[in-house]
């Protein structure tokens, strides 16, 4: 329904209550009819002046570029002239070698803003009755909101909105810093690299266009996969780089899956900040659809990078360390328990061990392997395990006798939890320095689920522990994490707020995170920073 | 009967006059406010080309000046 800009005031002529003393009727009706009609003139003539400001106003603007325009002009023409005459050589080198060329791209923003609505819709706004005034109760309260934002808010959606950008972007670069670390440690991989940057522009303009539009990705896997045949080695990096693709890049596809595998149906927005390394994510949806994979790879003698190691780690079940596949979640323990525990064992597969962990409590016999290899790293893993204790204590007892040949001497679990409880060992020990600070604030959100996983995998060793020495410990450790956490939340708060109102940047920033190379998401970030 | 009549008559008739007098000014009115409406979605429509050109005049203005620029210091560089 149009929203009418102005309407011309008196709508009925003669939709009047006449007086009771008057003795011609019709021509009472006829005076308040012609006196209803000026008053229609004198709105009609105020629509017009203000139709015209409105053109008026718009006309001027144009005039004031076009004026600049000529004058450039003008400029250009006195400077070439003086030019032409003197040049001798030009050689291209000196003229790619330069800066190159980037024109000013001004996006119009905040186009629907209270600012910037036309004065009629404002009066008409106006007529409108105030909203309560809840503000004065604003000097009372003590978190500091506004009292009316309780009420009404015209901006929670894009405050929404940008909460999550920045969050994302955040995540980003820690993915992307983690990658380098891994990166570093797998030289062998780094001719893989190159190939990645040019798939994630391409899925990013994909994801860019729409979600609608992401349904063209199993097309694009097919044309990727001819192209990618010679990518179909084992390396891991263009795994991980792909895999960090992975929740923007296979848009449809992972995100039914990621969210099949979390049990969180709807925005995959919001299922991004849980995921923390899409890597992991992206090896058990290979895992999960290798059915798909295999007949199409079977039918394509070339495949996609990732539908190699999908196949390859599918096949070969005892995979090699970082991606464990996820539907064996006891193989990977022993091989990366047998990887060693450095700082780097890849956050795996943080959420979906959840889902796969009920129906498969780990086997005791893989585990015993462990302890020997797990104690180089003992005190920082073991918070987590003492976090998830509680949580998993109650599952193991739900479902009965714990499987009694676990070692209890099998404290230092697995690599799950490490990346969580590493903001926690921080002040403990220095020990894992690897995956560099992963978000805490992801901690909160993926504390529960990483607890849990940890938790049901070595739960059931700790009962015959002692239950109130590990609850204790788990508070203390969550009272350190807690501290950390809000330290950053504060750190993330001010950098939130320098943000501003600015789409345009947020998103380009985002992108930035997504698809450059860290030297270039420094500049250009330093760059955003700065504006 | 005609006596009564004449003057209700007479009033009758100055009535219908006076609604048609009413009637021709309001559709004028009407007549002139969709004049406005469509001037302003036509002078609109024409901003709007008008401003795509000038846009892509300064744009094409800004590149022409970049190029001119690294000339011109190239130029000073053999210098």
């Amino acid at each position: 329904m149009p929203l009418v800009k102005r309407s011309i005031e008196p709508r009925h002529l003669c939709h009047t209550v006449l007086p009771r003393a008057i003795k011609n009727e019709l021509e009472c009706v006829t005076n308040v009819s012609l006196a209803n009609v000026i008053r229609q003139l004198s709105s009609l003539s105020k629509y017009a002046e203000d139709l015209f400001g409105e053109l008026f106003n718009e006309a001027h603007s144009f005039s004031f570029r076009v004026n600049s325009l000529q004058e450039r002009v003008d400029r250009l023409s006195i400077s070439v002239t003086q030019l032409d005459p003197k040049e001798e050589e030009l050689s291209l080198q000196d003229i790619t070698m330069r800066k190159a060329f980037r024109s000013s791209t001004i996006q119009d923003q905040q186009l629907f803003a209270r600012q910037s609505l036309p004065i009629p819709l404002q009066e008409t706004f106006d007529l409108c009755e105030q909203p309560p005034p809840l503000n004065i109760l604003t000097p009372y309260r003590d978190d500091g909101k506004e009292g009316l934002k309780f009420y009404t808010n015209p901006s929670y959606f894009f405050d929404l909105w940008r909460e999550k950008m920045l969050q994302d972007t955040e995540d980003k670069r820690k993915e992307k810093r983690k990658q380098k670390v891994r990166g570093n440690d797998r030289t062998l991989e780094a001719e893989k690299v190159p190939r990645a940057p040019h798939d994630r522009k391409k899925e990013w303009q994909k994801l860019a266009l729409g979600a609608e539009l992401a349904e063209e990705d199993p097309e694009e896997a097919l044309k990727h996969r001819e192209p990618n045949g010679s990518a179909a080695y084992h390396d891991r990096a263009p795994l991980y780089l792909d895999g960090m693709d992975g929740p923007f890049s296979l848009a449809a596809l992972p995100y039914s899956q990621m969210n099949e595998l979390l049990n969180r149906p709807g925005d995959r927005m919001y299922t991004r900040p849980h995921d923390p390394p899409p890597p992991p994510p992206m090896h058990p949806l290979g895992d999960i659809k290798p059915p798909s994979m295999i007949s199409s790879s079977s039918g394509f003698s070339d495949s996609r990078p990732q539908s190699p190691a999908q196949t390859h780690g599918f096949s070969s079940n005892t995979p090699p360390p970082p991606p464990p596949p996820l539907p064996p979640p006891p193989p990977p323990l022993p091989s990366m328990s047998g990887s060693g525990q450095r700082g780097t064992p890849p956050p795996p597969i943080p959420p979906l061990p959840i889902q796969q962990q009920p129906p498969a409590i780990p086997p005791p016999p893989t585990l015993q392997i462990a302890p020997g290899v797990l104690h180089p790293a003992p005190p920082p893993v073991a918070p987590p395990l003492h976090l998830s204790s509680p949580a998993r204590l109650q599952q193991v007892l739900d479902k009965g006798p714990p499987p009694g040949q676990l070692d209890c001497t099998l404290l230092p679990p697995p690599p799950p939890p490490p990346p969580l409880p590493l903001p926690g060992a921080r002040s403990s020990s220095p020990c894992p320095p690897g995956p560099p600070p992963p978000p805490s604030f992801l901690s909160g959100a993926v504390a529960s689920p990483l607890s849990h996983s940890s938790g049901k995998k070595h739960a059931a060793c700790l009962p015959p522990i002692s239950d109130a020495r590990s609850v204790l410990l788990e508070a203390i450790r969550k009272g350190i994490q807690l501290r950390k956490v809000e330290e950053q939340r504060e750190q993330e708060a001010a950098k939130h707020e320098r943000v501003g109102n600015d789409v345009a940047t947020i998103l380009s920033r985002r992108i930035a995170v997504e698809y450059s190379d860290s030297e270039d998401e420094s500049e250009f970030d330093e760059g955003d920073w700065i504006e | 009967m005609s006596g009564q009549d004449d003057p209700v008559q007479r009033e009758i008739h100055q009535d219908w006059a006076n609604r048609e007098y009413i009637e021709v000014i309001t559709s004028s009115i009407k007549k002139i406010a969709d004049f406005l409406n469509s001037f302003d979605m036509s002078c609109r429509s024409r901003l709007a080309t008008l401003n795509e050109k000038l846009t892509a005049l300064e744009r094409r203005i800004e590149y022409i000046e970049a190029r001119l620029v690294i000339l011109s210091e190239t130029f000073t560089r053999q210098l």
